[in-house]
C-alpha cells in the first residue's frame, strides 16, 4: 500500500549497468523512509539494476519500512520474468 | 569511418582469425593430431562467423555457414565420423567460407555454382543424420555409412534431401519432437560478465529461445544496500530447459562469456515422452526465495506434457554432464588489436631514438669525455636500452608465418584438384616469426612457387607409380631462423628439373647462346631468367603470365635471396632467405670518394686489401682479382655511382667480397671501412625516387644521410 507519507522514487527508462550505481545511491539517500517506486517508465532492465532493487527490498525489509513498486511497465515485468522473478519480489510490506 | 563500418571491419578481421582457426583445426583433424577440443574450436569458428554475418545481414554467408555448422555439429556429436571424404569436403567448405567472407568484404562476383555445389554436398552430409536423429535414444555412428554420402553416384535411392533451416536448429517451441532433451543449466555470472557489457538477462532470453525454460533465480547472495557493489554479481540461476537441441547448442549461448561466469550444462537422461509433466521443484538449498515462474504462453501445453520431472540438482546429474568452462587445453591469450599505423609510427620514433642516441654518443666522444666517465657509462646503458626497445618494437610487427602457410595449403588443394594429382602438404616451423610486411609480400611469390611445385614439380600419378614412388606427391614448406634471417624452403618430391629440356628452351628463347657449357646449377638458375617458362602449354594453373623471374624480383625487393637445387628423380627445392625486418639492417659503413655508404652485411662474404699481383686487367677497362684460384670482377663503386670520373687504384682500395643471387661473387672497391653498425632504413623511393645502385638511405650518428647500396643492382649493372 502506498501511504500518503511515502517518498516517491521514479525509475529511469533504461536500467542498464550504468544506471545501477546511481540507482543504489538514490535508494541509500531515501533509506529509512517508506518509498513508492514508480516503475512505469522502464523500457529496459538489466540484471544489475534488478540486484539493486532486490538489495533495496532486503534493506527495507530489515529496516521494517515499506517498499512499493508502482505501475511496473510491461518491459520491467518481462525482464523480471526472464530472470525468473516477478514484481512481487520487489515489494517489502512491513508497515 | 562511422561506427558501423568500424564494427564491420573488426568483424572481418575476426573472420580472418576464425578462418585460420578453422583451417588449422581441420588440418589437425586430417593429420590426426587433434584432441576433442579441436572439433569444438572448428565449430566455434564457423559459428562465430555465422553470428557476426547475421548481425550484418550477410545472408549468403549466413546460409553457407549455417549448413557448414550443422554438419560440423553432427561430427562433434559423434553422429558422423570425419572420414577422409568428409574432411576433404570440409576443407573445401572452409575455402568457400573464406571466399564468401572476402566477397562480402570486398564485393565482386562469387562463383555461385561452386558455392551451391559444396552447399549441396554439405546438406547431403548433414542429412545422413536425419535418419538416426529420428531414432532418438541411440546416436549410433556405426548404424550408417557416411562415406556413401559423398559419392554422388551411389547416393541412396531412399535418400531425400532436406533443407535445414534455422528453425530446425534453434528449435521452435511449438513443435516439440521426440528428440526433445531436458537440460539443467546452472549459471552464475561474475562481475566481469557485466563489465564487458553482457547481461545475464540477455543470456537467459537466449536460453529461453531454445525451448521451454523454467528459470529459478537465486537471490540469497544479494547483500544489503550498504554492502552492495552496484556493479557486482550476486544473482545466479538454475534453468531447466526442454529443447530439441544438442547440449553443445545450449552451451553456445554462453560461448562468449564462458570465462566470465560459472556455468554448467547437464543433460538429463531421456524419458518416455508420454510421461506426465510435473513442474520442476526448486532445490531448496540453493533457493533462498524459490520463485518458479509461469511462462504462460511461452510454453505450449504439448511441450509441457513432454517435459519430464527429474531432479533439478546438477550435482546429481549423470556423468555425461560437461561444464562449459572446462577448456583447460587452450590457455586464454590476452591480446589487443592495434592499428598498424600506430605500430609503424612507434617503429619510426624508435628509429629516430636510435639515431639520436648514436648522435649523442658521438658528441660525447667529440667533447673529449673520458670513456670511463659516468656520462659515457650512462650512455652505454642508454644504448643497450635503446637496442632492447628497438627489438621489442620490432617484435610487435613480427608475426608467425602460419597464416601464409595455411593459405598455401588451400592453393595446393585447388591446384591438385585442377591437374588431377594427389598432393600432401607438409609444413614445418609455422611459428617462425617474420615482419608483417615480409609475410604479406611473400604471399604472391609463394603461391606461384607452390603452383609450380604441384603443376611442374610433381609427376603425374601414373609416372610416380612407374618410378616406384607413392602415388601421392609431397610438397614440403619449412621456415626456420638462421643467423638473423628467416629461411623458407619449398620442396617437392617430384622428378627434379629436366635440365636438358631447360637448356633446350633457354636456347630456343634466346636466353643463352647454343653450345655454351653450363654447370647443373647454372642450368637450374635459368629458370629465373626473364620470360622463361618450361610448360609447353600455358596451363590454367601456373601459366598466368608470371614467371620465376617475377618471383625472384619480388623476393629481392624484400631484401631476400632465392636459390634452387634439384636432384633428378628426387625433387626440387627452392630456398628463400629473407630479412626478419625491413626496418633495420646490419651494415658495413664504408667511405667512397668522400661519401659515406652502407653495404648490407648479409651480402658481404669477406674484405681484403688487393695486392699488386692479384689484380689483372680484362679488356679495355674491366679488372679482375685473383682469389684462391678464381678470378672475380672488381667493381669500383665510386665510379659506378658517379662519385668520381676516374677509376680508383685498386691497390689503394679495400675490396669487399659480396655474393649476390646465384652465388656469384664480385669484389666492390671502396676507399676505406669505418665499421659495422646497425642502421635504420629510410626509404629513398618514398621520400625521393629510385636511384641506381641505391637500396635505401639512413641517418648516421653524425646526422648525415648515408645511402645503403643495392649490391645486386651494382653487380648486375657491372655485368650488362
Amino acid at each position: 500500500m502506498k501511504s500518503a507519507m511515502s517518498t516517491a522514487v521514479a525509475l529511469p527508462p533504461v536500467l542498464d549497468i550504468t544506471a545501477a550505481g546511481p540507482l543504489a545511491s538514490e535508494f541509500l539517500r531515501v533509506r529509512g523512509k517508506d518509498v513508492s517506486v514508480d516503475a512505469s517508465k522502464v523500457e529496459r532492465v538489466g540484471a544489475q539494476c534488478i540486484q539493486v532493487l532486490l538489495s533495496a527490498v532486503a534493506t527495507w525489509t530489515l529496516d521494517g519500512m515499506e517498499f512499493d513498486l508502482a505501475n511496473p511497465s510491461a518491459a520491467l515485468v518481462e525482464g523480471l520474468e526472464i530472470a525468473g522473478l516477478e514484481p512481487a519480489n520487489l515489494v517489502a510490506r512491513n508497515a | 569511418m562511422d561506427t558501423m563500418a568500424a564494427i564491420k571491419q573488426t568483424f572481418f578481421q575476426e573472420c580472418e582469425e576464425q578462418l585460420a582457426e578453422l583451417e588449422t583445426g581441420l588440418l589437425a583433424i586430417e593429420s590426426e593430431e587433434h584432441d576433442p577440443d579441436t572439433i569444438n574450436a572448428v565449430f566455434r569458428a564457423v559459428h562465430s562467423i555465422k553470428g557476426g554475418a547475421g548481425a550484418f545481414g550477410l545472408e549468403e554467408l549466413v546460409r553457407f555457414a549455417h549448413t557448414f555448422e550443422t554438419t560440423l555439429d553432427l561430427v562433434r556429436g559423434g553422429q558422423i565420423q570425419p572420414d577422409a571424404g568428409l574432411l576433404k569436403l570440409m576443407l573445401r567448405s572452409s575455402d568457400i567460407l573464406a571466399d564468401l567472407v572476402r566477397y562480402s568484404r570486398d564485393g565482386g562476383e562469387m562463383d555461385e555454382s561452386r558455392v551451391a555445389q559444396i552447399h549441396d554436398e554439405l546438406t547431403r552430409a548433414a542429412n545422413l543424420d536425419a535418419a538416426p536423429a529420428a531414432k532418438p535414444a541411440a546416436p549410433a555412428p556405426a548404424a550408417f555409412e557416411p562415406v556413401g554420402a559423398f559419392d554422388a553416384g551411389s547416393a541412396d535411392d531412399d535418400f531425400v534431401p532436406i533443407t535445414i533451416s534455422f528453425d530446425d536448429i534453434l528449435g521452435d517451441g511449438g513443435e516439440a519432437s521426440s528428440a526433445e532433451q531436458i537440460y539443467v543449466v546452472s549459471f552464475r555470472p561474475k562481475p566481469e560478465l557485466y563489465a564487458k557489457a553482457n547481461d545475464a538477462i540477455k543470456l537467459l532470453r537466449e536460453i529461453r529461445a531454445l525451448g521451454n525454460a523454467d528459470v529459478a533465480c537465486d537471490i540469497s547472495d544479494v547483500p544489503l544496500l550498504t554492502e552492495l557493489d552496484p556493479e557486482g554479481a550476486y544473482l545466479s540461476w538454475t534453468i531447466r530447459l526442454g529443447a530439441d537441441v544438442t547440449e553443445a547448442q545450449v552451451r553456445e549461448v554462453f560461448e562468449f562469456v564462458e570465462f566470465d561466469c560459472d556455468v554448467s550444462v547437464t543433460a538429463e537422461p531421456k524419458v518416455d515422452p508420454d510421461f506426465e509433466f510435473v513442474p520442476a521443484p526448486i532445490d531448496e538449498t540453493r533457493q533462498a526465495m524459490p520463485l518458479p515462474v509461469d511462462d504462460g504462453p511461452i510454453i505450449p501445453e504439448a511441450v509441457l506434457a513432454k517435459i519430464a520431472q527429474v531432479n533439478a540438482d546438477p550435482a546429481k546429474a549423470p556423468p555425461a554432464a560437461a561444464a562449459v568452462q572446462a577448456q583447460p587445453a587452450q590457455q586464454a591469450q590476452t591480446t589487443i588489436r592495434v592499428d598498424l599505423d600506430r605500430v609503424d609510427r612507434l617503429i619510426d620514433l624508435v628509429g629516430e631514438l636510435v639515431i639520436n642516441q648514436s648522435m649523442l654518443s658521438q658528441r660525447v666522444t667529440e667533447a673529449g669525455i673520458a670513456r670511463l666517465s659516468e656520462v659515457a657509462v650512462g650512455l652505454d646503458d642508454l644504448e643497450q636500452l635503446t637496442r632492447e626497445i628497438q627489438d621489442s618494437v620490432m617484435a610487435i610487427r613480427a608475426q608467425p608465418v602460419r597464416p601464409i602457410f595455411q593459405r598455401m595449403s588451400r592453393v595446393i588443394r585447388e591446384v591438385a584438384d585442377m591437374v588431377g594429382k594427389s598432393v600432401r602438404l607438409v609444413t614445418e616451423g609455422e611459428n617462425c616469426e617474420v615482419d608483417k610486411t615480409v609475410i604479406e609480400r611473400l604471399a604472391d611469390p609463394l603461391t606461384h612457387m607452390i603452383r609450380n611445385a604441384v603443376d611442374h614439380g610433381l609427376e603425374k600419378p601414373e609416372d610416380r607409380i612407374k618410378a616406384g614412388k607413392p602415388e601421392q606427391g609431397v610438397v614440403r614448406m619449412t621456415a626456420a631462423h638462421r643467423s638473423g634471417r628467416v629461411i623458407i624452403e619449398v620442396s617437392d618430391d617430384g622428378a627434379g628439373i629436366n635440365r636438358a629440356r631447360v637448356k633446350e628452351i633457354a636456347v630456343k628463347r634466346g636466353v643463352i647462346e647454343p653450345g655454351v657449357p653450363l654447370s647443373d646449377s647454372e642450368i637450374d638458375d635459368l629458370i629465373f631468367a626473364p620470360g622463361f617458362s618450361t610448360a609447353s602449354t600455358v596451363s590454367d594453373v601456373s601459366g598466368r603470365g608470371v614467371g620465376m623471374d617475377v618471383v625472384k624480383r619480388s623476393i629481392q625487393a624484400l631484401g631476400g635471396r632465392i636459390s634452387i637445387s634439384s636432384k633428378p628423380g628426387q625433387g626440387t627445392t627452392f630456398t628463400l632467405s629473407l630479412p626478419l625486418t625491413l626496418a633495420v639492417l646490419d651494415g658495413m659503413v664504408v667511405t667512397v670518394a668522400g661519401q659515406t655508404l652502407v653495404v648490407p652485411l648479409t651480402a658481404i662474404v669477406e674484405t681484403l686489401q688487393p695486392k699488386g699481383p692479384e689484380v689483372h686487367g680484362l679488356g679495355e677497362r674491366a679488372k679482375v682479382i685473383a682469389i684462391r684460384g678464381s678470378f672475380i670482377p672488381l667493381i669500383d663503386v665510386g665510379y659506378k655511382l658517379g662519385y668520381r670520373h676516374d677509376e680508383a687504384d685498386p691497390l689503394n682500395s679495400v675490396a669487399i667480397m659480396v655474393e649476390s643471387e646465384n652465388r656469384v661473387q664480385s669484389a666492390l672497391m671502396v676507399d676505406g671501412i669505418i665499421g659495422q653498425q646497425q642502421v635504420v632504413i629510410k626509404s629513398l623511393e618514398t621520400n625521393y625516387g629510385q636511384v641506381f645502385g641505391v637500396a635505401a638511405a639512413t641517418i648516421l650518428g653524425d646526422g648525415r644521410v648515408a645511402v645503403i647500396l643495392d649490391v645486386d643492382a651494382i653487380v648486375a649493372g657491372n655485368r650488362s
